[in-house]
């Protein structure tokens, strides 16, 4: 059996497709209840909210049982070190073969199956425990460790005891020997104001007088402060009245400023919105001051529906409160959870808190299905949980759903059983450490998500990055894309019970993989954008791979689409499933290819380009009559629109540097590190401490395969983030399940979240 | 019509009645083997969650026995139209050949109207799960 946790499943499953064939090793058939397994594989990180379910498929699962623990971060946390997340599986269950890596190719997967085997060969007497004799062994003997006591707290490893974790010191709130504060650069960049965004100063100046006051300088976009008992009305104002009208609310998020090196400059709190209008494209950021230690604000839940998540996030994660909405509970931590994760008073580490322990899974539950829905003693409804452990939901969420007979009647969506704390981390890595974070935020589309953040320190920083290094980003991105699109056409047919597709598919996407580990040296997470540029230059022999690709892909792609949307079958299961409509998704803020189904033709590469998308032609397909069936086609156009840019970059690759001659804030080139003593120093610092990034901050999205990916950067001038906001589009995206199921049946369901395409990292980053 | 001969049929000679019982006493020990093996051979450990029903990891919400909505007029209509018939069709079928010909074309042209009837609920979706809204506009 296998639960699929976070990044390793992708490996792990990878392991099941046509080029590595775990079939070979006689373990082709995976069993999804437990109660036909025997062994189970966990891949992935193992958060403390849903460490209680994967303790009671374990308790589930009939003798003799094993486990196989893949991947770093059910090892040992990995790199998550982070309040969520139980530090090692082996905590809560016995273990028998680590997986080591992060993520572990589907190589090693194969070898730990092997290990298994070899050990229950060579170690293992069953015949006593079956034939109830004294003696004998078999399933696993390793005891569960206990935190601190078995096993190492230490995430450096044994025998560093009184050794100070180094770095901790410099961060908020002592700040202790920091010395990016004796460090000078220039003030953050600034921009002028465009025409629109003049213009919307301007009516808001008029309209509202003194509640609001324009900030002078803005490294990214108009930026308004708002007087927070007046907000709301300034948000409507700017939804229904307003020059552009701002339809969308693009993030919804706080800041602490309690930790702030000049705190008396700030107030406790800042509450930040960001509006997106659609035409003309512009965007606008909001910041509204809050005082108090828990402070209330008026909730704008009315406004636009996606709030509501957004609030109770922000309740969640600061302790802020606000007043009128409907539901104000905890989002993504676990009912019952102390404190509020984001306050800078908080610990951000799993390793300075209680060790989690299987008494823990045991006692905490997640939230019972009868707190969603009351249950109809003798009607005719029922509750039915799906997830957080099944295979139609893509990974660890969990849907309550209210049906009557097959009929879905209300769905609700129980989040942040995949929160790895990601925003958290930001605040303690430093600029540069964190690009591998991102990665994994959302494990599907790999590089792009670099991208967002390389954009927002670039827009701090103002660093101008080379054209050939905005050529090698465009390149990855679109490679991808058309990665991810191929995992979710495999795996959506695959949902609804076509299995071919998915084999078909996974073999282009190793083909890709193949150009990404060349390039960069990694799979899923190439950590290979760095501000001002990329990490190294293309290796020579780059283009034949990339050209081999693009020869075979488009043909094979044709197949794909004939072998699912011609597919009778196929057509049953998804045409008229699912219907979105237009308003909804402005409304929720849904983007990317399903926002696109809707007929919005909103595509932030063509509508606010940014890299060098504005000198690339492409196009965007758009459809108007939004069902599963479009959403899958769509995905597939854009496969073939990739393939066009694709084709561009390799024709147009420029040559010169691969990133910015300002070493100020950039990793100097290595040629460089090793022949200047200047570079050198720059290389030293800005690798081990970090560059020290001027006070401001800015928001970046880009396009990625699933939607709009925006991060929100603040820096405080230091070596390290003083918040990182990911604006994660399945977040927004997902949200529209709960309109667009109601009336579905449970089969339709599947189809609908298949096609919708999301990653629960994404969602609860 | 032959008469039958019932003098033999309980004799414990005859040896048909010997293999039956035979084979009922092999069946009842095998049953009885399985049963046994299958109870006593492997390691059983029980908790709380094993004995707990499996609903995607989470405690299972409300009870299982609920009352499941089939839409029971749509079925008790059908039942008329397609089971009762089964009696007319068997009965023809056990007097085939006193009728003849002329009852072959009738009983043909009875189960054609009665396929007619099969394919106008189809059409007009009352074999789909729910509400008859299940045929799907072919728009593409």
């Amino acid at each position: 059996m296998y639960f699929g946790l976070s990044c390793c499943f992708v490996e792990e499953i990878t392991a099941w497709t046509p080029r590595y064939d775990i079939a070979r090793f006689g373990a082709e058939v995976l069993r999804l209840s437990p109660r036909q397994a025997d062994l189970l594989i966990v891949s992935g990180t193992v958060f403390k909210k849903v460490a209680p379910v994967v303790l009671r498929l374990y308790e589930q699962m009939a003798e003799p049982k094993w486990v196989i623990s893949m991947g770093s971060c059910a090892n040992t946390g990995g790199m998550y070190d982070v309040y969520s997340v139980v530090q090692g599986v082996n905590q809560i269950l016995p273990v028998d073969v680590y997986i080591p890596g992060c993520p572990p190719r589907p190589e090693a997967v194969l070898h730990g199956l092997t290990r298994l085997q070899e050990k229950i060969q060579s170690q293992e007497r069953p015949s006593g425990k079956v034939f109830h004799m004294a003696g004998g062994s078999q399933g696993t003997v390793s005891p569960v460790l206990v935190d601190g006591e078995t096993k190492t707290r230490d995430t450096r490893g044994p025998g560093m005891n009184g050794i100070p974790v180094r770095g901790s010191s410099v961060t908020p709130p002592d700040f202790h020997e920091n010395r990016a504060q004796l460090m000078w650069t220039p003030p953050a960049a600034q921009i002028t104001l465009s025409p629109v965004e003049n213009e919307v100063k301007s009516q808001l100046v008029r309209r509202f007088g003194d509640a609001v006051a324009p900030a002078e300088k803005s490294a990214d976009m108009l930026t308004i402060d708002v007087d927070q008992s007046r907000a709301a009305e300034v948000l409507r104002f700017l939804k229904y009245e307003s020059g552009p009208r701002f339809l969308r609310l693009e993030d919804y998020t706080a800041v602490d400023q309690s930790a702030r090196q000049n705190p008396e400059d700030y107030p406790d709190f800042t509450l930040v919105y960001h509006l997106l209008a659609f035409d003309p494209a512009v965007r606008v950021r909001l910041r509204a001051a809050l005082y108090g230690r828990y402070p209330e604000t008026q909730s704008i839940h009315e406004l636009w529906e996606n709030a509501g998540w957004y609030e109770r996030e922000i309740y969640d994660m600061f302790g802020i409160r606000f007043s009128g909405h409907p539901d104000l509970r905890r989002l993504l931590m676990p009912e019952g959870w102390q404190g509020h994760p984001l306050r800078k008073s908080y610990t951000g580490r799993a390793t300075e808190m209680p060790a989690y322990t299987a008494e823990d899974a045991h006692r905490l539950q997640p939230r019972a299905g009868e707190q969603f829905y009351q249950v109809d003693e003798d009607g005719e409804s029922y509750v039915l949980n799906i997830g957080p452990h099944h295979t139609g939901t893509h990974g660890i969420i969990r849907y309550i759903a209210k049906m009557d007979g097959e009929t879905i009647t209300g769905l609700d969506m129980d989040i942040g059983y995949h929160h790895r704390g990601a925003e958290k981390i930001g605040e303690r890595q430093h600029w540069i450490q964190y690009i591998p974070y991102t990665d994994r935020v959302d494990y599907l589309v790999g590089a792009a998500n670099e991208f967002p953040y390389v954009l927002a320190l670039e827009k701090i920083a103002g660093i101008r990055v080379p054209e050939r290094a905005e050529y090698i980003r465009v390149l990855f991105a679109e490679l991808s894309r058309i990665a991810n699109h191929m995992a979710y056409m495999g795996i959506t047919a695959n949902d609804v019970g076509a299995l071919t597709p998915n084999f078909y598919a996974f073999r282009d996407r190793e083909m890709i993989m193949d150009i990404v580990e060349m390039i960069s040296g990694g799979r899923l997470h190439p950590a290979f954008f760095r501000p001002g540029g990329v990490a190294a230059d293309l290796p020579e022999g780059w283009k034949e791979p990339v050209e081999a690709f693009l020869r075979v892909f488009p043909k094979r792609l044709g197949e794909y689409e004939k072998i699912t949307l011609k597919n009778p079958v196929f057509r049953a299961r998804t045409v008229d499933v699912g219907l979105m409509e237009k308003h909804d998704a402005v409304d929720l803020g849904v983007s990317g290819p399903n926002l696109r189904s809707t007929g919005v033709n909103w595509d932030l590469r063509k509508n606010m380009p940014y890299s060098v998308y504005g000198s690339l032609d492409f196009d965007v397909p758009t459809d108007t009559v939004s069902d599963c069936w479009t959403r899958f086609r769509l995905r597939a156009e854009e496969c073939r629109e990739s393939v066009r840019i694709i084709r561009q970059v390799i024709d147009q690759m420029p040559g010169g540097r691969y990133i910015s001659e300002d070493y100020r804030y950039v990793v100097p080139q290595r040629q460089d590190m090793l022949k200047d003593i200047e570079s050198l120093i720059h290389h030293f610092i800005n690798v081990s401490r970090g560059p020290k990034i001027p006070r401001g901050e800015a928001y970046a999205a880009t396009e990625n395969p699933r939607g709009e990916q925006g991060y929100y950067v603040v820096s405080d001038g230091l070596g390290f983030a003083y918040r990182v906001r990911i604006r994660a589009s399945s977040f927004t995206n997902v949200q529209a399940f709960a309109k667009i199921c109601k009336g579905a049946t449970i089969a339709d369901f599947i189809a609908i979240i298949g096609a919708h395409d999301y990653t629960p990292a994404d969602i609860d980053r | 019509m032959v008469p039958v001969n019932y003098t033999y049929a309980l004799s414990s000679w005859t040896p048909a009645v010997v293999s039956f019982l035979a084979f009922i006493f092999a069946v009842f020990l095998m049953m009885a083997v399985l049963m046994f093996l299958t109870g006593f051979l492997g390691e059983k450990r029980v908790n709380e969650n094993k004995l707990r029903p499996y609903e995607s990891g989470i405690i299972p919400t409300g009870s299982a026995p609920i009352r499941y909505p089939v839409p029971f007029f749509l079925v008790a209509v059908f039942f008329l139209i397609f089971d009762v018939e089964g009696a007319f069709i068997f009965s023809w079928a056990l007097a085939v050949k006193a009728l003849g010909a002329k009852a072959m074309v009738q009983i043909t042209f009875f189960i054609f109207v009665l396929l007619m009837g099969l394919v106008y609920i189809w059409c007009k979706g009352g074999l789909a799960l729910k509400d008859g809204k299940d045929k799907r506009a072919d728009r593409r």
